[in-house]
């Protein structure tokens, strides 16, 4: 049964909007999950959490901003996304502290073939190179500053305009614009483009 | 320079292409996780919040509410013979302030949701405050 299908009504009227905001949160949630996934597991390197991040981001937008435009959506989806890797990071530095600390080590390594996607069956050599590839600009978008790799991430990813990717960075559109210049100029300076 | 945004932009293309082309080759268990995923969230959206209705006052209580703990607080400070104006009992009314704010109305739905989460047994581990949105 459609979960969108689901939802419960009182009037009418409030059933024919719930149905309507139902089947739009769904199309919507559709649209960004695979590609939320991919962000996520790029930056964090780690299939399952990554998952459940994206889990939580789409539950919370879901609870606390259905209600809010269409249009809003998407940025605040990323929004929500996005402090949720910085606190599965922060988290994770806090954990390799307190290991580090008691002599321990990390038993949840994680994998860092994690963010690259499974072999293709149509061409396996080419999917061999796009692979590795990713791998590279997996591994270059790591050792941006944070706010860049947000600003590149969303803007050139995502394809999200300058304002909406002001409204999911939390700043101001200069800000966006500074940080994904310097972002792809630091990209082309790892990547061997300069 | 336009040189040199010719190859930003082919950067970025190049970029573009490799998320592109890996989202498309997403294996099918990771799909059916995130269209699992997905349901669960579609079935909050469509849970009334208990908590909010019970508790959450309608905004004009909330507001007289408010004014009225304020006064109070002003009151019980000017009667112990102190100036408002010293900093612990400004602190102490700002204090009340943040405590009476519409945040932590949201906390009460946080708690149900994390409630919620804890019965569906995937309870995801505490995350650090200072998180507005998300």
């Amino acid at each position: 049964m459609d979960v969108a299908l689901r939802f419960l009504p009182t009037t009418r009227l409030e059933r024919e909007e719930t149905l309507d905001q139902g089947h739009e949160l769904e199309a919507f949630l559709r649209e960004v999950e695979k590609r939320a996934f991919r962000i996520a597991a790029m930056m964090i390197r780690d299939a399952d959490e990554a998952l459940d991040i994206v889990q939580d981001a789409m539950i919370r937008l879901t609870v606390r901003y259905r209600s809010r435009p269409r249009e809003e959506w998407r940025p605040l989806f990323y929004r929500i996304l996005k402090n949720r890797i910085r606190d599965w990071h922060r988290r994770r530095a806090v954990r390799n502290r307190v290991l580090s600390f008691f002599g321990g080590h990390d038993e949840d390594e994680t994998d860092p073939m994690a963010a690259v996607p499974g072999p293709s069956e149509d061409n396996p050599l080419e999917q061999l190179e796009a692979d590795e590839s990713l791998a590279a600009l997996a591994k270059a978008l790591e050792q941006l500053p944070a706010r860049q790799r947000e600003a590149f991430m969303l803007r050139t990813f995502e394809g999200l305009d300058v304002a909406a990717t002001a409204l999911a960075m939390e700043c101001s559109e200069g800000s966006v614009k500074t940080h994904h210049s310097r972002a792809v100029s630091r990209l082309r300076e790892l990547l061997g483009e300069q | 320079m336009s040189e040199l945004r010719k190859t930003d932009a082919d950067l970025e293309q190049r970029a573009k292409q490799l998320f592109d082309a890996s989202v498309a080759n997403l294996d099918g268990p990771t799909r059916a996780k995130l269209a699992q995923a997905r349901n669960r969230a579609l079935e909050n959206a469509r849970r009334p919040s208990i908590v909010a209705t019970l508790l959450m006052p309608p905004r004009w209580v909330a507001a007289v509410g408010t004014v009225a703990l304020a006064a109070i607080v002003v009151l019980t400070v000017w009667q112990g013979g102190g100036t408002p104006e010293r900093p612990v009992e400004m602190a102490a009314l700002n204090d009340l302030e943040l405590l009476l704010a519409e945040d932590e109305f949201e906390m009460l739905e946080e708690l149900e949701f994390y409630a919620w989460l804890e019965e569906q047994g995937e309870l995801p581990q505490p995350t650090p405050a200072g998180d507005e949105v998300g």
